[in-house]
């Protein structure tokens, strides 16, 4: 009981135009598997469901095969596509109660298969009904009535009960909890265990990336009716491939997120497939991106190129122009030509020392684009070691650095400047790191007039008001005339943000930027690096002692200890789950609680051994003789002798 | 069972639908009581005013004590209760009998004209909605709107100079021969005959409405998820189109039923003029013509009952069909 889709392609036909809503899909439910289509409104979830029965409208052409029980289905045949609709494969619609006739009771349209269909009595049919909508949880003085007097809730129950009455071999749901509280997904969840176990197959389209996660076996990720990504289901948070499954991810609220929503930046548009009309030299068939409002006639681009480029924050010439194919990367099938998200920093082996004192022991540390890592730790931990060495503001002692696929301490060595201008950094006093003789527009101009980009005045001012856009600020003269000592925190620290930006880099490191602000003016300039984040992109590490603070824009989180990184992982997963000692005491300081157990740190420290053990309520012996190893989890690690404990 | 609660409820909400109505005819009632004390002219000027023969004062204070109306309005409604509605000064035959002699007559044409033109109209619409954007379809639109743009004025006198004088096939007025053949196939027969063009002007005139109006509202329900549904189940093609999808078309296509057969009685008086039907439009007709007030006031009074009669009918009818107005509050 399988159902295979090949090179599936659907388009749709309006006028001269044609909307490609599917192109080349090749996906399978497999026997006794949940198969999860995941994407934004309009990506082709649903009409490669409803392609499956058939039910495309009349304007929609398809190309490419569709096999169930390795039967190719022949969708030209009313008669046989009949045969297989509801009897072999059913689904559950979208829209709740507008998929079912205002005008009979929900137990004859449920009942009205086994009448109709399967040519059973008319008073077994409802015998079974009954049954079934019993088995679905409804209530038995709801049959009787008709869509428009059940909840939601109680129609998508009708809808299944209607879905599964002849126990078909595939059942498609599409969207089936978009209507649900989180009680009542329970029951959408034992059908789709109970098809799983029974050899059947489930394709489950929906939003609920949670849902699909935790029933699905594979996942598909769509984007204007392209795969861009499958993946095994539970790797969908944990270990997204594709920039856009990742910002997928990162726009869905979970229970274990803790940090704000992101988003994608820009809209998905629709794809038109279409010639051009006489007298155009390029008179062939091809697809693009329509915006809306932008009429197609002027030369816009050939069909090469990647379709989220737009989107992407890791975009670079060849995604313009490049064929992007799906390509097998690890277990996963990424289309994407740089094989995935790229790292843009990684670090290994980094350590530092400043005379005597070991301010940071051998770390290795990987940031991928679009990452937002932050750092917490106590004062004197390294944080701030490890974000100027990550900077290139400061040099290892050992180890290596690589920032975008180049040695840093060459590149750094042959052109400092066209690396530096690939990390901008934020620090942590504004005030200070201001000249007071600088105006606004001095001051973030200045970037510009090192790197010596040669641009006229015109040009740098146009540049610095539109970063302050950017940034939120005002791009009147005035305020670009202010002094800093004119200027309140909050302003003065986008201010720097903005000069850090002003050169595109694709890297930021922000140490503590937000500490010498007060709340209200702190949680705007969170928010701004949060957008900037899902408007350009940007890779950032930010450097905080405040988790509480870090948890809210952090996608990772490290911890740090005297110049360790004890533990690194998701952040969600860190906030709800922390597992070394030292982490769980910082989540409980940032609540207000005293510890237990809390010493004031030793000023030396052991010279081996866990430099937390003499704080540790669970310190043994072994803690003061070796480091603990690391024990890699979940894209992270725990560097703590009782991991298991 | 919330059933019993939900039947009190219903049967409260009926009653108050029926006094409503009542209330609506006692209404009605009050002003055909009243309008004659307003209308300008009366049947004695009507009558004498172009003759020759002069009445003397006296003769003409006669006549018009005659026709004043006595007693009060209750009495009026009692007089209406018995069927005593006055005489016709014209044919100086009792109300009634002129009303009643005249209805069967109308209720044959109007009431044939109505259903055949929507079985008719119904079924085309659907048919050509479920055909939507093919050759036939479009000419069927294209054709029905132009036919629904003619008058029945106009078709009812091109059908009655060829059918009736030129070809012959029809009688030109009348509704049975008088004196005619004996039996009661043969009596059928003849008012079949008779019926014939008068009915069909009139499906010429009401058909190519209902056509479009199931047909427009057809092509939404088409549109509508749960026909999706029904294609989904793999149900038989015959089945999603009449048991799903025009059932739900159905309504507007009654509401307009309704709204014309509120017009049963003055929406006949062109059409049975011009085929000269003996029914309540001529009556009203010939009434209008000679002031004849008794007539007139029954005429109208009556049509507008029967009209209240039709909505009230249409209320429970839309019950039946949409399960959403039954629930609605």
């Amino acid at each position: 009981m399988s159902l295979m889709i090949q090179d599936f392609s659907v388009v749709y036909r309006d006028g001269d135009h044609s909307i490609q809503a599917v192109e080349e899909a090749t996906l399978a439910v497999k026997e006794g598997e949940c198969l999860a289509l995941v994407g934004e409104s309009g990506s082709g979830k649903t009409s490669l469901g409803k392609a499956c029965l058939g039910l495309l409208p009349q304007n929609a052409e398809t190309t490419g095969r569709i096999l169930l029980n390795d039967r190719y289905m022949d969708f030209s045949n009313d008669m046989a596509l009949n045969a297989i609709r509801w009897q072999k494969i059913a689904m559950v619609f979208q829209n709740g109660a507008e998929t079912l006739n205002p005008s009979y009771r929900i137990i004859d349209q449920v009942a009205e298969p086994v009448m109709k269909l399967a040519g059973r009595s008319r008073k077994e049919a409802l015998h079974r009904a009954s049954r079934a909508l019993l088995e679905m949880g409804l209530p038995e003085n709801c049959y009787r009535h008709y869509p428009h007097q059940l909840s939601g809730g109680q129609v998508q129950r009708s809808l299944l009960a209607m879905a599964t009455i002849l126990d078909p071999d595939i059942l498609i749901l599409d969207e089936p909890t978009s209507a649900l509280d989180a009680l009542n997904k329970g029951f959408v969840s034992d059908i789709i265990e109970d098809y799983k176990q029974r050899g059947k197959g489930v394709l489950l389209i929906t939003h609920d990336l949670a849902f699909a996660v935790a029933h699905g076996d594979e996942m598909a990720v769509l984007y204007l009716g392209q795969v861009m990504e499958t993946l095994p289901a539970r790797e969908m948070f944990s270990n997204p491939l594709h920039p856009y499954t990742l910002a997928l991810g990162r726009s869905y609220p979970t229970m274990g997120t803790a940090r704000e929503l992101g988003g994608i930046r820009g809209d998905a548009f629709y794809r038109l497939v279409h010639q051009h009309g006489r007298g155009d030299a390029a008179q062939y068939h091809h697809s693009h991106i329509q915006i809306p409002e932008s009429a197609h006639m002027d030369g816009h681009a050939p069909p090469v190129g990647c379709l989220f480029q737009g989107r992407c924050t890791q975009t670079i010439e060849a995604c313009r122009t490049g064929i992007v194919t799906l390509e097998t990367v690890a277990h996963h099938r990424v289309r994407c030509l740089r094989r995935g998200i790229v790292s843009i920093l990684s670090l290994q082996g980094i350590s530092k020392r400043y005379d005597e004192k070991t301010a940071l022991h051998p770390t290795d540390l990987v940031l991928k684009a679009g990452d937002l890592l932050s750092l917490v730790g106590e004062t004197g931990s390294g944080k701030t070691t490890l974000a100027m060495i990550a900077a290139g503001v400061l040099a290892q002692d050992r180890g290596s650095r690589i920032l975008e696929d180049r040695d840093m301490d060459e590149w750094l060595k042959k052109d400092v400047r066209s690396m530096a201008r690939k990390v901008g950094v934020v620090y942590q006093n504004p005030a200070a790191s201001i000249s007071h003789r600088f105006t606004v527009l001095d001051a973030v101009a200045e970037p510009l007039a090192i790197h010596g980009l040669g641009l006229g005045k015109d040009e740098r001012k146009e540049m610095v008001k539109s970063v302050l856009v950017d940034v939120h600020l005002s791009t009147d003269d005035t305020f670009l005339g202010r002094y800093p000592h004119e200027l309140n925190m909050g302003a003065l620290q986008r201010v720097c943000i903005a000069r850090a930006l002003i050169l595109t880099p694709s890297l930021l490191i922000a140490d503590e930027p937000t500490s010498a602000l007060d709340p209200s003016v702190q949680a705007k300039v969170l928010k701004l690096l949060l957008d900037l984040q899902t408007e350009r992109g940007l890779t950032m590490l930010f450097v905080s002692h405040d988790i509480a603070l870090a948890r809210k824009i952090s996608d990772r989180m490290g911890i740090m200890l005297s110049g360790y990184l004890v533990e690194l992982g998701r952040a969600s997963r860190i906030i709800s789950n922390p597992v070394h000692p030292y982490t769980k005491m910082l989540l409980e300081g940032a609540g207000g609680n005293r510890q237990q157990g809390w010493k004031v740190p030793p000023d030396g420290e052991p010279s081996k051994g866990c430099p937390f053990f003499p704080r540790c309520p669970k310190g043994k012996n072994i803690c003061q003789e070796e480091f603990p190893s690391i024990h890699k989890s979940e894209h992270g690690w725990v560097a703590c002798h009782f991991v298991d404990v | 069972m919330q059933g019993g609660a939900k039947e009190k409820r219903f049967f409260r909400s009926d009653l108050g639908l029926v006094a409503t109505f009542c209330l609506a005819a006692l209404v009605m009632s009050w002003i055909s009581y009243a309008l004659p004390r307003f209308l300008p002219g009366d049947f004695v000027t009507a009558t004498y005013g172009a003759s020759q023969v002069t009445l003397t004062a006296q003769e003409e204070a006669a006549l018009r004590a005659d026709q004043e109306p006595q007693g009060g309005f209750g009495h009026y409604l009692w007089r209406l209760a018995r069927f005593d509605w006055g005489y016709s000064y014209v044919f100086n035959t009792p109300v009634s009998v002129l009303f009643l002699g005249a209805l069967p007559w109308t209720l044959l044409l109007m009431g044939s004209a109505h259903i055949i033109s929507m079985v008719i109209g119904f079924v085309a619409g659907v048919e050509a909605a479920w055909r939507r954007n093919s050759a036939i379809e479009k000419g069927m639109v294209g054709g029905m709107t132009v036919l629904e743009g003619i008058p029945e004025i106009c078709t009812g006198v091109i059908l009655l100079f060829v059918f009736a004088l030129q070809l012959q096939w029809f009688p030109t007025a009348g509704a049975e021969t008088a004196y005619g053949e004996p039996g009661f196939l043969g009596h059928m027969a003849d008012v079949v005959r008779h019926l014939a063009l008068p009915l069909g002007t009139l499906v010429l005139a009401y058909f190519p409405g209902n056509f479009l109006l199931t047909r427009n509202s057809m092509v939404m329900v088409i549109m509508a998820d749960y026909i999706n549904t029904a294609r989904a189940k793999g149900l038989p093609p015959l089945r999603i189109r009449y048991v799903h999808a025009a059932r739900n078309a159905l309504l507007p296509v009654v509401n307009r039923f309704g709204i014309r057969l509120a017009f049963m009685i003055t929406g006949a008086l062109v059409v049975e003029r011009i085929n000269s039907y003996p029914g309540v439009g001529t009556l009203l007709y010939n009434a209008i013509a000679a002031r004849d007030l008794p007539v007139i006031q029954m005429v109208v009074l009556m049509s507008s009952l029967i009209i209240l009669a039709v909505f009230f009918a249409l209320e429970w009818a839309y019950r039946i069909i949409d399960p959403r107005i039954r629930h609605a509050r």
